[in-house]
C-alpha cells in the first residue's frame, strides 16, 4: 500500500441533519506532505477532525494504511498511528512541558525515556524548557510542543489543524521547517491551512476544499502557477467548475 | 348520593387549590428556568419566604413572635412578592455572573439557610411550631365550610390567570425577545455583556416573586405553616411538574403542576391501601423513592416534556 | 479556643474527603452532583450492616481494638463498605448520568437532585429514622492540653484516628493522582478532554475511575462521621452544603484545594457553634460560600479551564 491514508466519499457533521463534509474523498501517499486549503467554512477542520474520531461520521469510509478507521473511537487513532493536533488549545496549560510529553508516553504505555528522548533531540528548545508550566510558552513554543506531543505516539499519519493559525511569518517558517524535519524522519503529514502561500512552500501536494468537498487536487507548483486558486480564495466560488485557462 | 358528592367536591376543591398554588410557583420556576435558562435549586426557600412574610404580616399579634401587624390579606401577599423578590436580587446579583452550578448550589443554600432559620429563630418565625391561626381571607362573610374553600379557589384560580397571562405577555414583549435571542445563543450573549446580567437578573427576580406569591397563597389557604411544609422534596416536586409538563411552555408548566400533584396524592393513597397501619411511617419515604423514579425516567425517555419545546437549553459538554 | 480548632479539624476531615469526591467529578464529569452527599450516609450504613453481619459470624470482631471504640469487624465492614459504595456510584453513573450526558450539564443536576431524594428515603426506608452507632462503647477523651493554656484541648482517640487516616488517605490519593498513568490521564482529562482523547486517553475509563474513587472516599468519609458522631439517613444532605462550600473554596479540580477548603468549612462550622449556637452550624457553610463567591469565585487554588 502507497496510500497513507485514504478517504472515500466522506459525510461529516456534528448534527445528523447538518453535514458541512460533503462527500469529500482524498488519497494522501506516504511520506509526503499533504495541505488542505479552502476558504472559510468549506470544512477543512471538519474533515480531519472527522477523521480523526472527533467529528461523527455520516456515511463514507477512512483507511489508514490499509486498515479502516472510520469508526475507531478518538482515543484509540494513536494507538492506531495516527496523531493529530488541534489548532487551539492543544496543549495541556497547567502541566510543564516534560509532563505534557511523559503524560503521552505513559498513555501509549511505552518507555518514557524511550518516546521522549528522541522528541527532545529534535526540540532541543523544548528540553531547555521542560520544567516550565506549558502555559508560560510563547506561541511558536507552545505549537512545537503540540507537535512534540503528537509525535511521542511514534505516528505514521500527522494530522494539523492550522498549524500557523496565530503565529507570525518568522514563527510560520520555524514551525514549518520543522514539519519538514518530520516528514524526513519518515511520518507522512497532513494540514489544514488557511495560509495558502506558507503551505504550499511546504507541501508535495494540496486539495481545495469548497464546501465540503475537493475541487481540485494537485501538485503545489501546480496551484502555485493556477489563476484559479485565486479566484477560489477570493471568494468567488459557486461550486460550479473554473474556467480553463487560456494556454 | 348527596353526602358523597359533598365530600368529592370539597375534597376536589382542596386538590385544586394546591394544585393551582403550585401551578403557580412553577409558572415562576419555568421562567427562570424554561425561558432564561436559571437552575434554582432552591425553590422551597423562596416559596418559604412568601408564606412566612404574608403570614407574619397578617396575622394578630402573637406573644414572643415578631410580626403580626395584622395586615389585610392582599397587602400581605403584596409584601411576600416583594420580599421574595429582594431575595432574588441578592442570590442572582451574586451567583449569575458566574458558573450555572453556581447559581444551583448558592440556590441549593438559600433554602438550606432558611430552613435553619424558620426551624430555630422561634422570634421571627415560631420555630418548629411555625406560624398559626393565618387569616384566611373571605371568611367574615363566608364561613369555613365548602363555600370557603370554593370561593377561595376561584380566587386562585383567578390569580393564577392573571400570572400566566401577564407571564406571556412579558415573553412575548421586547424584553421577552432579547431573553430568548441570549438563550438561543449565549455566546452571542456574553459579548452583550451588561444587558445580558440585567435581563437574567430581571427574569429571575420576577420568577422569585411569583413563587412567593404562590408560598403566600398557600399559607392563607391553610392557615397554618412549619418548616417542614417547605423542605427539598417539595423543590422536587416543583421542578418534577416543570420537567413532566414540559419546560418552556406556560401552559405545560400549569399542566404538569396537576399531572404531578394528582400523581403524588394518587400514589400516597395506593401506598397507604397498600400497607397496613404499623408500616404507615417506614413506607411514606417509598412515595418520594416513586417520584424520583418518575423524573429520572421522563428525563431519559422523553426529556422534553408532555408539551415542551423540542430544544432544551443546554450547554452540550463533549467529555 | 484550641478545642474549637480541633474539633473543627475532625469535621472538616469528614468534609474533605466528600469534596475531593465532588470535587473530582465537578472537574471530570462537568457537572454538580447533588447527589454526592448521600454515598456518604449510603456508606455509613453500608458499613454498619457488614459490620453487624461480620460481629454475629464473630463475636470477637466487635472487640475494641486498643483504645479505639471499634474492632476488627468495623475495619473490614469499612473496606467492603468502600467496595460497595463505589459499585453504588458507578450504578447510578450508568443507569442515570450516562444516558442524560448528551442533554447537558443542568439536567444531570436535576437528576442527580432526584437521585439523592431517591437514594435518601431508601435509606430512611430501610433503617429507620432513628440515629445509630457503631458501638457502644464511650470514649474517654485523652487531655493533651490544661484548660489553662489556650482553653485546653482534649482529643477521642477516635478522633485522632479519622484525622491520621484522613492525611494517608489524601497523601495516597495525591501520589496516585500524581504518578500513575491512570491519575495523570484523569487530570489531563479535567483540563482538557478533547485533548486527552487525541492523546489516547479512553475517556471512559477516566469517567469510570472518577466514580469509583469518589465513592470510595465517600465511604470513607461516611464512616469516619458515625465514628466520630452517628449515623443518620439524612446525614448525606446535610452535609452536601458544607461539600459544594469546600469544593468552591477549593477550587474545582484541586485535590489539596478540597481539602483545605473541608478543613477551613470544618473550622468555620466548629467556631460558629460557640458563637451562635449549635443549631445555626449548617449556616456557617452558607456563609462561606457567599464570601468566596463574593470574593473569589475560582476559589483558592482553581485549575485555570
Amino acid at each position: 500500500m502507497n496510500l497513507a491514508l485514504e478517504i472515500v466519499d466522506l459525510q461529516a457533521g456534528y448534527e445528523p441533519g447538518l453535514l458541512i463534509v460533503r462527500g469529500a474523498s482524498l488519497q494522501i501517499q506516504k511520506g509526503e506532505i499533504f495541505a488542505i486549503l479552502g476558504p472559510n467554512g468549506a470544512g477543512k477542520s471538519s474533515l480531519v477532525k472527522a477523521v480523526a474520531g472527533l467529528v461523527p461520521i455520516a456515511s463514507g469510509r477512512n483507511i489508514l494504511d490499509g486498515r479502516d478507521i472510520t469508526k475507531t473511537p478518538a482515543h484509540q487513532m494513536v494507538f492506531n498511528g495516527l496523531a493529530f493536533v488541534p489548532q487551539t488549545e492543544n496543549v495541556f496549560v497547567n502541566l510543564s512541558v516534560a509532563e505534557n510529553l511523559e503524560l503521552a508516553a505513559s498513555v501509549m504505555k511505552a518507555n518514557r525515556r524511550e518516546r521522549v528522548d528522541p522528541v527532545y533531540a529534535m526540540f532541543p528548545d523544548l528540553h531547555r524548557q521542560r520544567g516550565l508550566p506549558a502555559g508560560q510558552l510563547s506561541g511558536g513554543q507552545r505549537q512545537m510542543l503540540a507537535v512534540a506531543r503528537a509525535l511521542i505516539a511514534r505516528p505514521s499519519l500527522l494530522i494539523l489543524d492550522e498549524p500557523s493559525a496565530g503565529l507570525s511569518p518568522k514563527l510560520v517558517d520555524q514551525v514549518f521547517s520543522k514539519l519538514r524535519e518530520v516528514r524526513d524522519s519518515g511520518v507522512t503529514v497532513l494540514l489544514v491551512e488557511q495560509n495558502v502561500k506558507a503551505a504550499l512552500a511546504l507541501a508535495d501536494r494540496a486539495a481545495v476544499l469548497v464546501e465540503g468537498k475537493e475541487r481540485i487536487v494537485a501538485t503545489s507548483a501546480a496551484l502555485l502557477a493556477d489563476e484559479r486558486i485565486a479566484a477560489l480564495y477570493l471568494g468567488r466560488h459557486t461550486g460550479r467548475q473554473p474556467r480553463k485557462e487560456p494556454s | 348520593m348527596m353526602p358523597d358528592f359533598m365530600g368529592w367536591l370539597s375534597y376536589g376543591s382542596f386538590f385544586l387549590v394546591f394544585a393551582s398554588a403550585y401551578a403557580i410557583v412553577v409558572l415562576g420556576l419555568n421562567l427562570q428556568w424554561g425561558f432564561t435558562g436559571l437552575f434554582n435549586v432552591g425553590v422551597a426557600g423562596f416559596v418559604a419566604i412568601g408564606a412566612y412574610t404574608s403570614a407574619l404580616l397578617t396575622t394578630p399579634e402573637t406573644a414572643g413572635r415578631l410580626g403580626g401587624l395584622g395586615w389585610p390579606v392582599a397587602a400581605g401577599m403584596l409584601a411576600a412578592m416583594g420580599v421574595a423578590g429582594l431575595v432574588g436580587l441578592f442570590v442572582g446579583a451574586l451567583a449569575l455572573r458566574l458558573r450555572q452550578d453556581y447559581l444551583a448550589i448558592t440556590t441549593f443554600g438559600i433554602a438550606v439557610t432558611i430552613q435553619l432559620v424558620a426551624n430555630n429563630a422561634k422570634g421571627l418565625t415560631g420555630g418548629p411550631f411555625g406560624v398559626q391561626f393565618i387569616p384566611k381571607p373571605m371568611q367574615a362573610w363566608l364561613g369555613t365550610g365548602l363555600p370557603w374553600t370554593i370561593a377561595y379557589l376561584l380566587m386562585t384560580l383567578a390569580l393564577l390567570a392573571v400570572v400566566y397571562i401577564a407571564l406571556e405577555k412579558l415573553v412575548k414583549s421586547p424584553w421577552g425577545r432579547v431573553l430568548r435571542a441570549i438563550r438561543e445563543d449565549e455566546d452571542a450573549a456574553a459579548s452583550l455583556g451588561k444587558r445580558c446580567f440585567k435581563v437574567r437578573l430581571q427574569s429571575f427576580v420576577i420568577g422569585s416573586m411569583v413563587m412567593g406569591l404562590g408560598g403566600a397563597v398557600y399559607a392563607h389557604f391553610v392557615g397554618y405553616i412549619a418548616p417542614e411544609d417547605f423542605l427539598p422534596i417539595l423543590t422536587f416536586q416543583l421542578w418534577a411538574m416543570l420537567i413532566v409538563g414540559g419546560s418552556g411552555n406556560n401552559r405545560g408548566a400549569i399542566a404538569g403542576a396537576f399531572l404531578v400533584w394528582g400523581f403524588w396524592t394518587a400514589a400516597g393513597g395506593l401506598l397507604r391501601g397498600l400497607v397496613s397501619q404499623a408500616d404507615q411511617a417506614r413506607a411514606a419515604p417509598l412515595q418520594v423513592v416513586l417520584i424520583g423514579v418518575l423524573i429520572a425516567l421522563m428525563l431519559v425517555m422523553r426529556p422534553r416534556g408532555l408539551m415542551g419545546e423540542a430544544v432544551a437549553v443546554s450547554k452540550v459538554n463533549k467529555v | 479556643m484550641l478545642q474549637i480548632i480541633a474539633d473543627g479539624l475532625i469535621i472538616g476531615s469528614v468534609i474533605s474527603l466528600g469534596a475531593i469526591g465532588l470535587s473530582m467529578t465537578l472537574s471530570i464529569v462537568r457537572f454538580s452532583n447533588f447527589s454526592h452527599g448521600e454515598l456518604l450516609g449510603w456508606g455509613a450504613y453500608l458499613a454498619l450492616t457488614a459490620a453487624t453481619g461480620l460481629t454475629s459470624m464473630n463475636a470477637g470482631l466487635a472487640a475494641p481494638i486498643g483504645p479505639f471504640s471499634f474492632g476488627w469487624g468495623l475495619l473490614a465492614a469499612g473496606v467492603v463498605a468502600c467496595g460497595l459504595t463505589a459499585l453504588l456510584a458507578l450504578a447510578l453513573d450508568t443507569l442515570l448520568f450516562k444516558r442524560l450526558r448528551k442533554q447537558g450539564a443542568i439536567t444531570l443536576v436535576i437528576a442527580s437532585f432526584g437521585a439523592a431524594l431517591a437514594l435518601r428515603n431508601l435509606l430512611l426506608f430501610w433503617q429507620g429514622g432513628v440515629p445509630q452507632y457503631y458501638s457502644q462503647n464511650l470514649q474517654i477523651a485523652i487531655p493533651l492540653l490544661p484548660r489553662s493554656v489556650w482553653g485546653g484541648l482534649r482529643v477521642t482517640p477516635d478522633q485522632l484516628f479519622v484525622l491520621t487516616l484522613t492525611l494517608v488517605t489524601v497523601t495516597g490519593l495525591h501520589l496516585f493522582l500524581r504518578h500513575s498513568t491512570l491519575g495523570r490521564s484523569m487530570r489531563a482529562t479535567a483540563i482538557n478532554p478533547g485533548l486527552a482523547r487525541v492523546t489516547g486517553i479512553d475517556p471512559e475509563r477516566v469517567l469510570r475511575a472518577t466514580w469509583l474513587i469518589g465513592g470510595v472516599l465517600a465511604a470513607v468519609a461516611g464512616v469516619f462521621a458515625g465514628i466520630t458522631v452517628q449515623l443518620r439517613p439524612t446525614m448525606g444532605v446535610e452535609l452536601l452544603l458544607p461539600l459544594f462550600a469546600a469544593v468552591i473554596l477549593g477550587g474545582i479540580g484541586s485535590i489539596w484545594g478540597a481539602v483545605l477548603g473541608g478543613l477551613i468549612v470544618g473550622l468555620a462550622e466548629s467556631a460558629s457553634v460557640s458563637v451562635v449556637g449549635a443549631e445555626y452550624r449548617a449556616a456557617a457553610a452558607f456563609v462561606v460560600l457567599i464570601a468566596i463567591l463574593m470574593v473569589r469565585p475560582n476559589g483558592l487554588f482553581g485549575e485555570k479551564r
